[in-house]
């Protein structure tokens, strides 16, 4: 039986994550705004804003509490010397292996959350696939690109 | 060593012509819709389609005036361009395959294409000469494959540690040809599986009729068709099929026909066609992966076709893989694949999928045909005829199952599964790009996975899955593509 990865993301990815689904859910709430605002010049009934309010609420609450919960859980990686080896998937668990000699490139991505909390994101990409580690520390962050760049200077394409 | 030289004249009607044909499609959308629609009038399609044809007159003109090449020492340069002038140098060691292809409207003009591919991802890597006579076509190929062979002979560029045994001659000699004997065209041809297409095609071409028959006609057609048994639609059904099966045996054969393949060193020659000629060259080293495929009606036959993804030198046409072999006997597979690409010979040894997931394929498909006999009742008060299809569906499901496979051939993984046709991929391990496996919620319940394999294609990557494996397969899997040999822990530390 082939061993799980083991390191779970940083922590502060979670909070990251709850501020994002957030920023998303002021935006749903636009949805019960804009139909008050139109209310004013048009003959709307009033219960569709409280359905709809509490809609937004119950997908907020998915969406920031339980599910970032749940994915962080979920979420493990780990890195051994010649591949990369991901986990992760709330509903449907994904498992991924990515030997280093395929990595064509290896980028670290930073929004001013991200930066915020000192966390990177990593896109490890092949000639055919690009997957995703979605929050590290800065520092593992760049160790990893690193590490991974040396590896594929030393790799034979030919294996 | 030559001046600037213009392609054949016959090039604005190339020109022309293929942009016609690409538009051909445009076209006609804009008249079928458009005629039912109240927009415009007759005056409005006349001048539309008087301006697509001027514009693209003057654009072939343009293109065949401005467009200049000149065969150089080292390379091919190239200029084109009205307003915007692009040059282009095309370099002889970098030019992976020369092919010469006559297609249609350059068999009109008794010329040829040459398509050059040069290596690299390149916006552009491959580049057409659309109309030139089959001598100059010939020197220019020659040209540029015989100084690149010379080079290689004294030059230690990285490709000449592979190919320092060819001989210094000029002339590649053949290491393997393989012909699609006239039986076996015919036999393709019988057996395509085009008709599904093809048959497509023709229903909605009937379906357009409607427009260039009298009303009156149409309405007492419709009429009859109504109040006609079962029986008449099925033989309409039966019509159609039949003019599609046609239609893909005539376009098999002429798409196969004179099918040829050459095998000089690293280099897979792969000429075929009839009224199009099309040469193709692909690198044995470049094969990312093969496919099996046996359609339901070669099956029972043992008949298979072979088909390759290329990392670079597949055709946009071609669904971004190429066929190898149209088509031979189950048998002749290994024989064959060792003449062409030795590396991908394998022993077909396949595991079942385990007995729990053959729940999953057939719930699969049930689900899907309960909603559509539902309906069936629903709407058109079918009756007891609609537990038929979920019963087939339900049987198609279990045969899916039964059909699939997995198992592994030395650097080989093999997968093998059915939508219709079914279909074997042999996946060398060090084409891999990564290996991927999902569980969903239903098929946690039963600890069943899928398997997704990457590789690299022309364009973009492609997977291959294989649905409903076991765990321990999957662990299996795994294993075999890791590259840790022991599962030492140097980078993972483990902290929170």
């Amino acid at each position: 039986m082939r061993e799980k990865p083991n390191n779970p993301l940083a922590l502060k990815t979670l909070k990251v994550w709850r501020i994002t689904a957030t920023m998303e859910c002021f935006f749903f709430l636009l949805i019960p705004i804009v139909y008050v605002i139109a209310g004013r010049y048009v003959e709307l009934p009033q219960w569709p804003i409280y359905v709809l309010v509490i809609v937004v609420f119950i997908i907020g609450y998915f969406k920031i509490t339980l599910f970032p919960k749940l994915q962080w859980k979920k979420w493990r990686y780990k890195i051994y010397e010649n591949e990369v080896e991901l986990m992760y998937g709330v509903f449907v668990v994904r498992r991924v292996i990515i030997p280093m000699i395929r990595v064509q490139h290896v980028d670290t991505r930073q929004g001013p959350i991200l930066r915020h909390y000192g966390l990177s994101s990593v896109t490890i990409s092949t000639a055919a696939t690009i997957h995703e580690i979605p929050g590290l520390e800065e520092v593992k962050a760049d160790e990893l690109r690193d590490h991974i760049a040396e590896l594929a200077r030393e790799a034979d394409p030919n294996e | 060593m030559s001046d600037w030289k213009r392609q054949h004249s016959a090039a604005i009607f190339i020109g022309f012509l293929s942009s016609i044909k690409e538009m051909l499609f445009t076209m006609l959308a804009v008249l079928i819709f458009g005629q039912s629609s109240q927009f415009g009038g007759g005056w409005f399609y006349t001048i539309f389609f008087a301006l697509i044809l001027v514009f693209s007159l003057a654009n072939g003109i343009i293109k065949w005036a401005t467009f200049k090449y000149k065969l150089q020492e080292n390379e091919l340069q190239i200029k084109h361009g009205l307003i915007f002038r692009k040059s282009r140098y095309i370099r002889k060691e970098r030019i992976q395959s020369i092919d010469i292809n006559a297609k249609l409207l350059q068999r009109l003009f008794g010329l040829v294409e040459l398509r050059i591919e040069t290596a690299g991802g390149g916006a552009e890597p491959e580049f057409r000469l659309i109309a030139l006579r089959r001598e100059e076509a010939n020197l220019i190929k020659t040209e540029l494959l015989k100084r690149q062979a010379i080079d290689i002979e004294g030059s230690i560029d990285e490709s000449a540690e592979d190919l320092k045994d060819i001989p210094a001659s000029d002339e590649k000699f053949t290491d393997f040809t393989w012909e699609l004997s006239k039986q076996r065209l015919v036999i393709a041809a019988i057996t395509s599986s085009g008709i599904g297409i093809a048959a497509t095609f023709v229903a909605a071409i009937t379906s357009q009729v409607q427009q260039f028959i009298p009303e009156a006609m149409y309405e007492r057609v419709i009429g009859w068709v109504i109040h006609s048994s079962v029986l008449l639609i099925g033989f309409w059904i039966v019509f159609i099929l039949l003019i599609g099966w046609i239609i893909s045996l005539i376009s098999t054969l002429l798409k196969y026909g004179m099918f040829k393949i050459d095998k000089r060193d690293d280099e897979i020659h792969i000429s075929r066609g009839v009224i199009e000629q099309r040469q193709l060259t692909l690198s044995a080293k470049r094969i990312t992966a093969v496919r099996l495929v046996q359609n339901i009606i070669r099956q029972p036959f043992g008949f298979v076709s072979v088909y390759v993804e290329s990392a670079g030198g597949g055709r946009k046409d071609e669904d971004l893989s190429t066929i190898l072999i149209p088509i031979c006997k189950k048998g002749e597979v290994n024989q064959l694949l060792k003449e062409v690409l030795p590396d991908f010979v394998v022993e077909k040894a396949y595991e079942p999928l385990p007995a729990k997931s053959v729940r999953r394929y057939i719930i699969r498909l049930i689900i899907p045909s309960v909603f559509v006999a539902t309906l069936l009742v629903y709407f058109f008060n079918w009756g007891w005829i609609t537990i038929i299809i979920p019963l087939l569906a339900g049987a198609y499901g279990y045969w899916q199952y039964s059909s699939a496979g997995i198992g592994i051939d030395g650097n080989n993984l093999l997968l093998k599964s059915r939508a219709i046709s079914l279909t074997e991929v042999i996946l060398p391990r060090k084409r891999i790009q990564a290996m991927k496996s999902t569980q969903s919620l239903f098929q946690r319940l039963d600890d069943l996975c899928t398997i997704h394999v990457s590789i690299i294609t022309s364009i973009v990557g492609k997977t291959f899955s294989l649905r409903h494996i076991s765990k321990d397969q999957r662990d299996h899997q795994f294993s075999w593509y890791s590259y840790e040999e022991e599962k030492e822990n140097i980078k993972g530390e483990s902290k929170g």
